[in-house]
């Protein structure tokens, strides 16, 4: 723990507030991040894993501020961002930049997919000519796999794997130091997924990005992060080193996640097919008392129901369950 | 075997652009039948979503579709707009790729999952909303009945996707076009909407086209599987097939790609080398040469015809050698 953290995040809540059913709504809290803590060190890749609907977009956009924190702390080399103004915030866009979920819908239609590509170089490096923005376009463009004789079309003339490589593109441009990527390959074939995972890690040893990389493919995952978090309903079940979690998770919804990847083999996968449980899930409108995973968790007992448990070390793993040890043994 | 509901003949699918005309579909043949789950793969921007949006009368203003899409026995190709939503609402329906785009981002989910109901089968808000519920449970979606008056934005990626098959679902079409349906879910409830999938085929012999960069999804549920480059279809077989005796370079080098969990981890993932085919050129050979390395001088002369290989195993190659690993010299 000598060097000191790239992006530390501390308690964060993102809560929000929704209309009840009804014709007199009451408004309830959803507590899409829910007191979650880690730390970023600079140069590594951190993956995000976790359900649908768990916070991993929340979760993201609160680190960039694009949705404000309700509670808790992001400080970015020290600096505080939770607090910080607007203006003070800007130098610091260059630095951090975000590829969205949704390739399409962050897209501007009325803009040329060279025009959005350069856009935040005009932004955040005034500075820079021309000539040397439409050539970092057509470079960057190549690098992910877009051919330089699209620079002119509009992105619903693009398919989806492409829209999503244009957002690649326009997070790359700006060489940001920390780059937030929200389920970067998940609508892209595996041999430009691998093309484009391969091109994140070589931007890693060339100029030392981080990187913080939700995705739900846990085997993509295991390719590119150092490090992983398990969140479960806005909560942070496990964090661990990458070969450590795959080869041994701790956190029983770990092991739940593991053992329903698909494997690409119908041999296997139809051998395998097991009739996924039924179980009740529960909702982020009304958590469960306790642990949040303990309506469908095998361990559960009584003391999962009253007590929530904290994120503690165990062989230098961090996990979130009262009855870890009973997986590690 | 069974018979087959839709059959496509010859569809090709143009657009036009600023820069000229873009060939995303040429030349598709293929049919899909009751009951049966058709997975389609390839490559990012090979026209698989294009060839089901064309036969859903959903292309964009700049696109045109020719060739022929019969299902049941009548052509329903480039129909006029009032006998197409007749179509949608009652035989098919589509899950769309971008969920975001595909919903009114202006109204709640809950009407526009009831609108469909009360337009194509004349129910009240009342019982459309209750039906809607249970849809939405059925996609394990938590608090259903709240979550009807939220906006779709109010949902994450992978919820909006949810309802997106919900609604779907709610009309019993016969022909279900999954585009990408689980690309933003996590594998648990992946895993639970692929269950859902398969019963419906089960239950009421639906037909599903699965449509999917996830060759582990394909491998758990397709029943045949059509690999799709440039536009084109280049392999079709029996998932088994596919997997373990596939007949066609760019399969190949798909299929070697695949990071996998059972397997090591491998220090840097493969991949197909070179760059994509642009489709506004058509070339005289085949689209894959310059990326194959079983490339000789015909493919860049000759398009490779789709043969029947037997067993309903078709592939476009003009290569007779063996593929793999092994006889690639390097
Ligand atoms: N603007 C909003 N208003 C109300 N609730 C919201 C809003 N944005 C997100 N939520 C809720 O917060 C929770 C977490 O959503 P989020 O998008 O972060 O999930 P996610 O982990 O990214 O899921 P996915 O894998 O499906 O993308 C969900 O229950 C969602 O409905
Ligand atoms: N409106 C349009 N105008 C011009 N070209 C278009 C238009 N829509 C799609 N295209 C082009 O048609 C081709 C086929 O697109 P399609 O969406 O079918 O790809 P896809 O195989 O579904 O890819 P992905 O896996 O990335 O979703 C793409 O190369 C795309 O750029
Ligand atoms: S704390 Fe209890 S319920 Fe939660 S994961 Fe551990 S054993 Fe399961
Ligand atoms: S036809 Fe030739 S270039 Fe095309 S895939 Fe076969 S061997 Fe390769
Ligand atoms: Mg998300
Ligand atoms: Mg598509």
């Amino acid at each position: 723990m000598s060097e000191p953290a790239l992006l530390e995040v501390r308690a964060l809540d993102v809560h929000f507030s929704v209309r009840g059913p009804g014709l007199l709504p009451s408004r309830l809290t959803l507590r899409a991040v829910d007191q979650v803590s880690f730390d970023v060190r600079a140069g590594e890749v951190l993956g995000v894993v976790g359900e649908s609907g768990c916070g991993k977009s929340t979760l993201s956009r609160a680190l960039l501020k694009l949705i404000p924190a309700t509670g808790g702390s992001v400080r970015l080399r020290g600096v505080e961002l939770t607090t910080l103004p607007k203006a003070a915030m800007r130098p610091l866009r260059r630095s951090m930049q975000m590829i969205f979920q949704d390739p399409l819908a962050s897209l501007d239609p009325r803009m040329t997919v060279g025009e959005i590509i350069a856009e935040p170089m005009k932004a955040l490096l005034p500075a820079m000519g021309r000539v040397e923005r439409e050539q970092r376009v057509l470079r960057t463009m190549q690098q992910v796999g877009l051919l330089p004789a699209q620079i002119n079309r509009y992105p619903h003339e693009f398919s989806g794997g492409q829209a999503q490589r244009i957002g690649i593109a326009r997070a790359l441009v700006v060489e940001p130091q920390l780059v937030i990527c929200d389920e970067p390959v998940s609508a892209l074939d595996v041999s430009i997924k691998s093309q484009i995972i391969n091109l994140l890690l070589d931007l890693r040893a060339e100029h030392g990005l981080t990187y913080i990389f939700v995705a739900h493919d846990l085997a993509t995952v295991r390719h590119i992060a150092d490090r992983v978090m398990v969140l479960y309903l806005g909560r942070v079940m496990e964090i661990t080193d990458r070969d450590a979690l795959y080869a041994r998770p701790l956190h029983p919804y770990t092991r739940l996640l593991l053992s329903a990847v698909p494997i690409p083999d119908p041999a296997l996968a139809r051998r395998r097919r097991v009739a996924p449980a039924r179980e009740e899930l529960p909702s982020p409108l009304a958590l469960p008392s306790g642990c949040a995973f303990r309506t469908r968790c095998p361990l559960a007992d009584a003391r999962c129901v009253a007590e929530r448990p904290v994120l503690r070390e165990i062989d230098g793993r961090y996990v979130a369950c009262h009855h870890a040890e009973a997986a590690a043994a | 075997m069974a018979a087959s509901l839709l059959e496509i003949r010859n569809l090709a699918v143009r657009f036009t652009t600023g820069d000229g005309p873009v060939y995303a579909v040429n030349d598709l043949d293929l049919e899909v039948r009751r009951g049966e789950v058709l997975g389609m793969v390839g490559e990012s921007g090979s026209g698989k979503s294009q060839t089901w949006l064309a036969i859903m009368g959903l292309l964009a203003k700049n696109g045109r579709a020719e060739g022929s899409v019969r299902l049941g026995g009548e052509e329903i190709l480039n129909l006029p707009q009032r006998a197409l939503t007749r179509l949608r609402g009652e035989r098919m329906a589509m899950i769309f790729q971008d969920p975001m785009t595909a919903m009114n981002p202006f109204l709640t989910v809950g009407r526009q999952m009831t609108e469909v109901l009360e337009w194509h089968r004349g129910m009240s808000r009342r019982e459309a909303r209750a039906r809607c519920i249970g849809a939405l449970e059925s996609v394990h979606i938590t608090d259903a009945a709240r979550r009807l008056s939220m906006y779709p934005h109010e949902f994450s990626g992978g919820m909006r996707q949810r309802v997106m098959i919900a609604t779907a679902l709610l009309t019993e079409p016969q022909l279900l076009i999954c585009d990408e349906p689980t690309t933003a879910l996590d594998v648990t409830v992946q895993a639970q909407i692929l269950a859902l999938l398969d019963e419906l085929r089960q239950r009421f012999g639906t037909a599903i086209v699965l449509v999917t960069h996830d060759l582990g999804v394909i491998a758990q549920l397709a029943d045949r599987v059509i690999v799709m480059y440039a536009g084109r279809q280049v392999e079709q077989a029996e998932v088994h097939t596919l997997y373990g005796a596939y007949r066609h370079p760019y399969t190949e080098g798909l299929l070697r790609s695949v990071p996998r969990l059972d397997q090591p981890r491998s220090a840097r993932l493969a991949t197909i080398p070179g760059r994509p085919p642009d489709l506004a050129r058509r070339p005289a050979g085949c689209p894959f040469e310059p990326r194959c390395a079983y490339a000789s001088e015909i493919c860049r002369r000759q398009m490779p015809p789709l043969v029947s290989l037997g067993d309903a195993h078709l592939r476009a190659c003009h290569y007779d050698g063996a593929l793999g690993p092994q006889e690639r010299g390097a």
